[in-house]
């Protein structure tokens, strides 16, 4: 019984591939439209998906607590003395100034991030020397030292040299030498990093001494975050105090909201596709009439042509979704997402040269699924019903 | 929050499936109105062929209440990286009191999907379709639980509020003292895994006899064991089984099972324990209509299947179970 | 009796503005190994005859037993299981799927069957070495000509090896050969003891030695002349 229904069902999926066959046009052009469909969202998550796991590990290397001084709702720079201040509070690991901001070269027009801080005080685990390719961090009392990124390096085209100057405020010229280059493995961090010491940064931006622009706080415990922070926004009001978790949701609330968003979007082009799905599948031509009814008297029921149907869905958003995905995943790791590009360009962390590497876990091809062959199917259920409830006898007479 | 990709489709599969849920229930009171066995007329005609569309909607409603089943769990769990304190699924659908009763009712759905398709199956069987009141009746049931379930989620994803301090499993489900957010306080292991193997041999036992000699009231006790055994099995399943698979002794999570980081273990789990509890149950259902015209035969056949089904569902289920714990007590915890 | 009917009328959109009343009152009784030809003008409900007998719908009141089972009050889904067992089916105009293969256009009734598709594969060859067209089975249906096309059109009636065999109009689009070439395989057929129910108005048909009885239908009744 249950062999001779298995049996049966492989028959109805070998008719059904053969009767997709012979509308090739047709099946094609469904087939093609709905991979397209599917492409779009799948890239759209994909993206979505790679940059938030890239957000992930950029997050993994900032401090547990950052503090910034906070004037008239803007940050300033904020005095090395608050230190001393955070020193009675119990849990806190290490206190590390850093000086961090960004540099906008206006002969080559691009943006450096760069990082004054002193790398022997940082705790093991956020250590960035793990992350040099060559070369060694600079020391406090070095002048002029550097470590830079793979792409800044190629920006100021130090290839042959490693020496290099940049303007101060003021318009005048300060010389740095190049100690150490990161590795391309943590391109999302370090791809436009320019590491030197304090004071190195100090002089580049004219920050007066004593100054800082944040302050990095290590916990030794990550589950007393929440009560460290808010013991120390109690001790130095006026600072914002921002913790990594808090930084982490948010990250992921924008990045569902975006995606979200585009998904939306997206959903238009999918109500369109259902559309054009109930149409094609509605129109029942009188070949197809007739043989629905052929099959029928020769002993077809009305589940069996139901079936014929369901498996012709299944096989066409099968393909579909091999198609589309397969085209969705070349389409972000070889071409960037470059059709997402104006959309995406507004995401200050996408860099121009960054490479993607989404991850499908089976829960992602499962959402995508559900964006697209749920619907599919739903749309093609009630005409494939009409189809099979073709009365027999209109094979007979006439 | 449902600009969110896995809320919109939660929200857009349930919109799919509520609007087939409408057709098939459009169908069920036309049947219930004008349903005239052995009549010749165009509407009956029309009705007979009906009968496959909601057949047809109630399997393709079946095939989507797994797959937002699934989603729904897989949602949360996506859920928890933005509601702050959360971990795991299990304190994303604790953020809000809609976020169990939706997950529950979902699953309740599977099974009132399983036993209408069990009937229809039936029922098409007797050329006499003694079953189409009883079916369609059912089917009109079909509808609240629908709006329900969609009304349940829309509340879940309304309530998700990125900011709110929620759980997680490892408070929910650990043995600690504090608080009384503690769903699984007061079992301790030894005596849940007394009774989870006693179940398991009563079952087999109660199944085997019922295969040697069929009793009605039996079968009802079988039907009525699984159900106790289905819920036992996701108290052991969440406090015991868990743990062991997770090699941590306080993360005790039914869903982070689903996880690939755990090899998908929890489908494997779910998957044996969800149709082993189905057709243990099912063989009493089916029993209820045993005395229709022209089933008796049908039913008792399908009775042995379900029996049989359930009872190789149960050893498969079992052995899954005690894998991790077994590997645990062998290797003594070092692999 | 193979065939028994007995005061079966046909009436179609009862109760409506448009009802016809196709059949009235007819009784009829076809034995096992027998041929029989259901004459009659368009119609006159010989085609709605011809359905009833093979299972397509039941009839609207009376009693239809083919092959000892009762038809009346019969759901759609048991006519067409009762069908397959036990009905062959020649259409009019042979009614093949055109871009289907000769051999997949014969092997149609089996896949609801769940018959593997070797065993479907061995009972069509079987066959189509007997009507001589094993050369065509892999050519498209449409593109055969008209006597290979009456062959397979038979060889798809025999392939459940079912005992009754019913013909609706099948020589009016065949020249004269092709239709002395019919009978002639329904007159094997009939040696073989297979029951044969033939719909036509075509004396060639009517008037073959191998037919048993001609009933002549005329405004939905039997013509008793």
């Amino acid at each position: 019984m249950a062999q001779t229904n298995l049996e049966k069902q492989l028959n109805i999926l070998d008719y059904a591939l053969s009767s997709l066959w012979r509308r090739r046009m047709k099946s094609l052009s469904v087939l093609l439209v709905f991979a397209s469909v599917i492409f779009l969202l799948a890239s759209f998550q994909m993206v979505t998906q790679a940059l938030s796991d890239k957000a992930k590990q950029v997050l993994a290397y900032t401090p547990e607590i950052t503090l910034q001084k906070m004037s008239a709702g803007r940050q300033e720079a904020i005095p090395l003395a608050y230190k001393d201040k955070l020193a009675g509070i119990f849990g806190i690991r290490r206190v590390v100034p850093r000086i961090w901001g960004y540099y906008f070269d206006e002969v080559l027009l691009a943006n450096y991030t760069v990082m004054g801080m002193n790398v022997d005080e940082m705790p093991e685990s956020a250590r960035l020397d793990t992350a040099l390719a060559s070369g060694r961090m600079p020391t406090p009392d070095e002048q002029g030292r550097v470590v830079i990124g793979h792409s800044v390096k190629k920006a100021l085209d130090l290839e042959g040299r490693n020496t290099f100057s940049f303007f101060r405020p003021n318009l005048s010229l300060k010389a740095f030498t190049v100690s150490g280059e990161f590795s391309q493995g943590t391109d999302i961090l370090t791809n436009d990093l320019i590491i030197m010491n304090l004071a190195d940064a100090r002089d580049l931006y004219a920050i007066p001494a004593g100054m800082v622009t944040d302050l990095c706080v290590y916990v030794a415990n990550p589950k007393e975050i929440d009560t460290i922070a808010r013991k120390i926004s109690e001790a130095l009001p006026g600072v914002r105090v921002l913790t990594r978790p808090q930084i982490q949701k948010t990250y992921q609330v924008v990045f569902g909201w975006r995606s979200g968003f585009g998904s939306i979007c997206l959903l238009t082009a999918l109500a369109a596709f259902v559309i054009l799905a109930w149409d094609k599948a509605s129109g029942l031509s009188p070949e197809e009439r007739r043989e629905i009814a052929i099959l029928k008297v020769l002993g077809w029921e009305t589940s069996d042509i139901l079936a014929v149907r369901f498996w012709e869905s299944v096989i066409v958003s099968g393909l579909a979704c091999v198609v589309g995905m397969t085209a969705a995943y070349i389409h972000v790791v070889y071409f960037a997402a470059s059709l997402f590009r104006p959309v995406l360009m507004g995401w200050s962390v996408l860099r121009p040269d960054l490479h993607l590497l989404p991850r499908m876990a089976a829960g992602d091809i499962l959402l995508i699924l559900a964006f697209t062959v749920i619907p599919y199917l739903a749309a093609t259920v009630i005409p494939a019903w009409r189809s099979a409830t073709v009365p027999a006898d209109s094979a007979l007479g006439g | 929050m449902f600009l969110n990709p896995w809320s919109l489709a939660l929200s857009l599969c349930s919109l799919v499936v509520l609007v087939l849920g409408a057709v098939a229930g459009k169908t069920a009171v036309r049947v219930l109105r004008f349903w005239e066995p052995g009549s010749d007329s165009n509407r009956q005609i029309r009705l007979e062929n009906e009968i496959w569309l909601s057949s047809t909607l109630v399997a393709y409603g079946l095939g989507f209440q797994i797959i937002t089943l699934i989603l729904f769990v897989l949602a949360a769990d996506q859920f928890c990286q933005v509601i702050v304190g959360a971990m795991c699924a299990t304190g994303a659908l604790l953020a809000n009191p809609y976020g169990m009763p939706a997950l529950l009712v979902k699953l309740f759905g599977v099974f009132f999907y399983g036993f209408w398709i069990l009937l229809h199956q039936l029922d098409i069987r007797s050329e006499h379709y003694p079953l189409v009141r009883i079916k369609y009746l059912a089917l009109l049931l079909l509808l609240p639980m629908l709006v329900l379930d969609v009304t349940l989620q829309t509340l879940y994803i309304a309530g998700i509020k990125p900011d709110i301090i929620t759980s997680c499993c490892a408070v929910v489900f650990s043995d600690s003292t504090g608080g009384g957010t503690n769903l699984m306080i007061g079992y301790s292991q030894q005596s849940l895994l007394i009774a989870f193997i006693g179940s398991i041999v009563g079952l087999a036992a109660v199944g085997w006899g019922l295969l040697r000699r069929w009793r009605p009231w039996l079968a009802g006790f079988y039907a009525a064991g699984w159900f106790w055994f289905f819920g036992l099995s996701l108290v052991v399943i969440t406090t015991v089984i868990s743990s062991y698979v997770y090699a941590m002794p306080y993360h005790k999570c039914p869903f982070c099972i689903l996880k690939p980081e755990y090899h998908y273990f929890g489908f494997a789990l779910y998957g044996a324990l969800i149709p082993a509890a189905f057709f243990g149950a099912s063989a009493a259902v089916a029993g209820l209509v045993r005395g229709k015209v022209g089933l008796t035969e049908v039913v008792d056949g399908y009775q042995r299947l379900a029996v049989k089904l359930s009872l190789a569902l149960l050893v498969f289920f079992s052995g899954l179970s005690f894998y991790h714990y077994l590997k645990y007590l062998i290797s003594g915890g070092e692999g | 009796m193979l065939i028994e009917l007995s005061g079966v009328s046909k009436i179609y959109n009862q109760g409506r503005a448009n009802e016809v009343r196709a059949l009235t009152d007819i009784d009829l009784g076809v034995e096992q190994g027998s041929m029989v030809c259901l004459k009659g003008p368009s119609g006159s409900g010989k085609s709605t005859l011809l359905a009833i007998i093979g299972c397509i719908f039941p009839p609207t009141s009376g009693k239809a037993a083919i092959a000892d089972r009762q038809l009346a009050r019969l759901p759609d889904r048991f006519l067409t299981l009762h069908r397959r067992e036990t009905i062959g089916f020649i259409f009019q105009r042979f009614n093949v799927l055109p871009e289907l293969t000769v051999l997949d256009n014969i092997t149609l009734p089996l896949l609801p069957l769940g018959v593997p598709p070797k065993e479907r594969k061995l009972r069509a060859q079987e066959l189509l070495k007997r009507f001589g067209i094993s050369h065509r089975a892999q050519f498209p249906a449409g593109q055969i000509s008209g006597g290979e096309l009456q062959r397979v059109a038979i060889a798809r009636a025999l392939i459940n090896n079912q005992p009754i065999i019913l013909a609706d109009e099948p020589t009016a689009h065949l020249d004269t050969t092709l239709s002395r070439e019919f009978m002639e395989i329904m007159q094997q057929l009939k040696a073989a003891g297979k029951t044969i129910i033939i719909a036509s108005h075509d004396p060639l048909v009517f008037e073959h030695p191998a037919i048993d009885r001609t009933v002549t239908v005329k405004d939905g009744r039997i013509h008793v002349p």
